[in-house]
């Protein structure tokens, strides 16, 4: 009842394309992230399932419902906005009463209603509060909480904790998650930050330029991107990408890349489509899979950055730069040559013509 | 912060030599703005004074004394008992606050429309826009004209009000006493109108989009919305606007003067109407300082009473 | 030389204490920050080495000179603000040289100045775009090029590159820091961004309510917290602090899901502080023993998953703690596991918050 599939969906403003076809299935009660830079169109696509704007064609379908024409107060979607838009001349009280007050509902059941989501959300001593003074996270859970009394199948989350600072994020993002479990409704939030969409969404969907990227779980999309976009979006850092060409040596097939050798022989699995590919490729590993080797790729450490519990390694220049996150006992220091290399399993490679990842088999 | 913040701050690291601390700075600051205190207080305090101390003699130009000598004719309170007394005065009063209270909600109204239908677009906003301000900038005396030939038997009024019933029209709008009044408000609205959609126009989009949004995906409808969000966010720039209508309109006077002349009798004849009559005519200048002032201290209360609302307004910030 | 010096600096705004008896060194070319929760009292400090503002109390020195009565056009220190100020009408060009006109400094030598920062700051091929058509990045080295091309001895920034987005910030950060090494000068840096702080600080200082907590090298801050304050503020996840009591020869915490065996315990301690990358989570075998160094089972509360690392929450009786692990272990939300810690991890803190 409340999944969305959006089919072959279109948004034209004038001729800037915002979204280009896109089709994606989100499951009832699933969490889904639609992640990427500011442009990609995610915004965009959550206006047209909350019926804020009308695709230029394609279509949004609530299970089996199409939403074509129906206007966005008819939707039964929960809204949270940006700077969770609460109406600032009214008590916490009014804001939670708000949508059963518009619908015409009993006092009673008002009041009845109110106090339940209240408690749930732990706002009772604060109902009568004025709404303007209060701290980011009440704000959070007061919008959530206005939202969530008219128990809308599908809440629609726009990049809530932009305005958040960092520190107090983390706690946000733990309390956002128990309330999408206390709610079991579909979510489908909109985020920049690949960290938040790791860290909650079931599955994400990586968009750049109005173009849907790749759809899957956080591991998926981290362990498997589909194309460079991903493999640099997703991570912190993004993944390393060297430039090279396929070539054939005694050990196996490997990657020539120019001024830094040649890489460790290519798994088996994907030696023949690599094989296969004509041109340049992009060689591709996580800076967190990095280990340090005897054999491998010899580089000099341009810059080490230890930040708390890990120290990044900066290797290299320019085109052929290369991250690596260690522990804190690495030892490595501007001007030494670390001698690194990738466990095989972790290499992903991709052609460097069309970006696309070069699959196994 | 902007460019120009930026810009300042840069004059400010450029041009200060030893910032004071704030004791010194606010001492200082006194000190400076000592000689333009004084001059403002002279220029407000000085006519209010001599007003007063006219209103309660018998002082008038033809007495032949000046001014500083009306004590000559002090006549304790007499100008007020005869005021309480004046059924002139108080029926210019009734009509004063006849065409407030008809003209100030009409203007209101009218504006608060216009300003929603202008909040949206549509085709040739522009030039509406610019047709809607423009009674606006005619100079009153002149909008007094205007309507003084429109609303003539012969005029354009009568003219087109035949064609739509058929029968030749004849009302004597400016002679007869029903409907002077009537005519003088219809120019005051047209007049005024554009002021107040103006207000609420600057009120109406500065009224926070994403939560007219949030109202309407919570199942509001347009009135709903409107009651619940648009209105109370707009209160303080409501109270605005009708303070300064009711303060402006209860000063009603070129138009309608050039229109009737306060006339037919005293039909037409506001406060100010009744004021300057007695000025220029009757020459008791004693008695109008004391109609003035009358007249000042409800005004005061008034704008006193919009001003604490607005200031308890802007307690809750939008 | 351009060190900066705070002798038991205080700024007061009416009531509200914003800087508390501030003394602190700030080495010539040192990259310094300033680190702390919003209202801490980090912008006033910038601002007092600036000249904006006057201490009530105490003395700044800036090269071994007392300024508290230099204006700020003469403290030879340079600004690049938080949102970079550029110009929006003027030319990157115009906006660097801007400094120097104003200052009607000679043509002649306004082109060198030009010359010689926009070589330093890669700037040159940059130079004719107005701000609008500047990336982030770019748009932030003109504004350093800005305050830099009036060859200040110190220069200070206010949290320059909060606006950019996740992953230029990472980027930016890091060229910062070559910038400053290149340029051999003296930089106060303000930020709120505790990883950014950590990656590109000499030394640093943490804040609280305009009082100074800790200063000195982010790894150092790290590794050794002065208090359960400085520890909570530096970290991603945040240290787990948890109360703690003193058995015969273990201390325990979390209901008994963490027991450190460790003799050299401080008996005064009431609270341990474990890092979440200082935990080891394994899965609880149903043996009944224990295995060496954990306590009682532990249940897995939530998993986030990083890719590179795996933050799990772990929830033993009302207490919760989170540990991070390397790679994608397999663990699942309510497996129960036991925890454990080496004991020269574990930090102690006292009475007073203070490290013991």
């Amino acid at each position: 009842m409340s999944a969305i599939h959006l089919q072959n969906l279109v948004k034209e403003f004038g001729d800037f394309t915002a979204l280009k076809t896109m089709d994606l299935d989100i499951a009832d009660g699933e969490f889904m992230a639609l992640l990427g830079p500011s442009g990609c169109g995610k915004s965009t696509t959550m206006n047209m399932i909350a019926g804020m704007e009308e695709p230029t064609s394609g279509k949004i379908l609530f299970g089996e419902r199409d939403m074509a024409g129906v206007p966005m107060g008819r939707r039964g979607v929960g809204f949270v906005f940006q700077n969770y838009a609460i109406f600032t001349h009214m008590t916490v009280r009014q804001n939670l009463a708000y949508g059963p007050r518009m619908r015409g509902a009993a006092r009673a059941e008002i009041d009845r209603r109110v106090g339940a989501i209240a408690e749930m959300l732990q706002l009772a001593p604060l109902l009568d509060r004025k709404s303007d003074r209060l701290s980011v996270n009440i704000l959070q859970r007061v919008a959530i909480g206005r939202s969530a009394i008219m128990e809308p199948a599908i809440f629609l989350l726009d990049e809530p904790l932009s305005n958040v600072d960092a520190a107090f994020r983390a706690v946000m993002r733990t309390e956002l998650k128990q309330l999408q479990r206390q709610f079991r409704q579909t979510m489908v939030y909109v985020t920049h930050d690949q960290l938040e969409a790791m860290t909650m969404a079931d599955r994400i969907a990586v968009m750049d330029h109005g173009v849907l990227q790749q759809v899957g779980t956080p591991l998926e999309v981290y362990n498997n991107p589909a194309n460079v976009f991903v493999a640099r979006f997703i991570g912190a850092p993004g993944m390393n990408l060297l430039k090279g060409r396929p070539a054939e040596s005694d050990r196996g097939l490997v990657i020539d890349l120019g001024p830094l050798g040649v890489t460790p022989p290519l798994p088996d699995e994907i030696a023949p489509p690599v094989r296969a590919t004509r041109g340049e490729v992009l060689y591709g590993f996580r800076p967190e899979q990095v280990a340090l080797a005897e054999r491998g790729l010899s580089m000099p450490v341009s810059f080490v950055e230890r930040i708390g519990a890990r120290t990044i390694v900066h290797l290299g220049e320019g085109e052929n730069a290369v991250r690596a996150v260690f522990e804190n006992d690495v030892g490595l220091s501007i001007g030494q040559t670390a001698v690194v290399a990738p466990p095989a399993s972790s290499v992903r490679v991709f052609d460097a013509a069309t970006g696309l990842a070069v699959k196994a088999g | 912060m902007s460019a120009v913040t930026a810009t300042i701050l840069e004059n400010e690291m450029g041009a200060r030599t030893k910032p004071a601390t704030p004791d010194e700075g606010s001492r200082l600051g006194f000190r400076l703005t000592l000689p333009a205190q004084i001059l403002v207080l002279f220029i407000s305090a000085f006519p209010l004074l001599m007003q007063l101390y006219i209103s309660v003699t018998d002082w008038s130009p033809l007495s032949g004394a000046g001014w500083w000598n009306a004590w000559e004719m002090w006549n304790s309170f007499a100008n007020y008992t005869d005021l309480a007394a004046d059924t002139r005065f108080w029926s210019a009063l009734q009509r004063t606050a006849i065409v407030m209270l008809v003209c100030v909600p009409a203007e209101f109204l009218l504006g608060l429309a216009l300003a929603t239908l202008f909040a949206d677009e549509f085709p040739g906003k522009r030039i509406f826009y610019s047709i809607l301000l423009m009674p606006m900038m005619v100079v009153p005396a002149v909008a007094g004209y205007m309507f003084f030939m429109l609303f003539q038997s012969g005029g354009p009024v009568n003219d087109i009000l035949s064609r739509i019933v058929g029968t030749p029209v004849t009302i004597a709008w400016l002679s007869d006493p029903n409907l002077a009044l009537i005519a003088v408000m219809i120019a005051d609205i047209w007049q005024w109108t554009p002021l107040m959609f103006l207000i609420l126009l600057a009120g109406l989009v500065g009224v926070p989009e994403d939560q007219m949004k949030a109202a309407t995906l919570l199942g509001a409808n347009a009135w709903q919305r409107f009651t619940t969000i648009v209105l109370p966010k707009m209160k303080t720039i409501i109270i605005i606007a009708l303070a300064i209508r009711v303060i402006e309109n209860f000063k009603i006077f070129d138009t309608l003067y050039i229109m009737t002349g306060g006339g037919p009798g005293v039909a037409t004849e506001t406060i100010s109407v009744y004021i300057y009559k007695v000025t220029t005519q009757d020459l008791i200048w004693g008695y109008v300082a004391a109609i003035a002032l009358a007249i000042l201290i409800v005004l005061s209360i008034v704008a006193v009473y919009a001003m604490k609302r607005m200031a308890k307004a802007r307690e809750v910030p939008a | 030389m351009a060190d900066i010096v705070f002798r038991n600096v205080t700024k007061r705004y009416g009531a509200t204490l914003a800087v508390d008896d501030a003394s602190f060194t700030v080495n010539d070319n040192e990259f310094f920050c300033f680190f702390g929760p919003p209202l801490s009292g980090k912008s006033t400090i910038l601002r007092l080495v600036l000249g904006l503002e006057v201490p009530d109390q105490g003395e700044i020195l800036i090269g071994g000179k007392p300024v508290n009565s230099v204006s700020p056009a003469k403290r030879n220190v340079a600004m690049v603000f938080q949102n970079l100020a550029l110009f929006p009408h003027m030319s990157a060009r115009d906006n660097v040289r801007f400094p120097l006109v104003e200052r009607k400094v000679a043509e002649a030598e306004i082109e060198k100045r030009l010359a010689d920062v926009a070589a330093k700051l890669h700037i040159g091929h940059i130079l004719h775009k107005p701000p609008a058509q500047l990336s982030g990045g770019e748009r932030q080295r003109v504004a350093i090029a800005r305050a830099l091309v009036r060859d200040p001895a110190a220069y200070l920034m206010d949290d320059p590159i909060s606006a950019l987005d996740a992953r230029l910030r990472e980027e930016t950060r890091v060229e910062l820091k070559r910038i400053q090494r290149e340029l051999g000068k003296t930089l106060i840096y303000v930020t709120h961004d505790q990883e950014e702080a950590m990656s590109v600080a000499d030394r640093m200082a943490i804040l609280e309510n305009g009082r100074i907590r800790q200063i000195g090298a982010p790894t150092e801050i790290y590794d050794r917290p002065a208090s359960a304050y400085v520890a909570r503020m530096l970290g991603s996840p945040m240290m787990n602090i948890l109360p703690s009591v003193r058995g015969a020869s273990r201390i325990e915490a979390a209901e008994g899901a963490i027991r450190i065996n460790d003799a050299k315990a401080p008996a005064e301690a009431i609270e341990i502080g474990l890092r979440p990358e200082d935990l080891k989570v394994r899965p609880w075998s149903d043996n009944g023993t224990a295995e060496e160094g954990s306590g009682r089972p532990a249940r897995v509360f939530e998993v986030e998953p990083l890719g590179g690392y795996t933050v799990v929450t772990l929830a033993a009786g009302q207490a919760r703690l989170r540990a991070l692990l390397r790679g994608q272990p397999d663990i699942r939300p309510d497996a129960m596991v036991a925890i454990s810690c080496e004991p020269a991890r574990v930090h102690y803190f006292g009475q007073d918050g203070g490290a013991l």
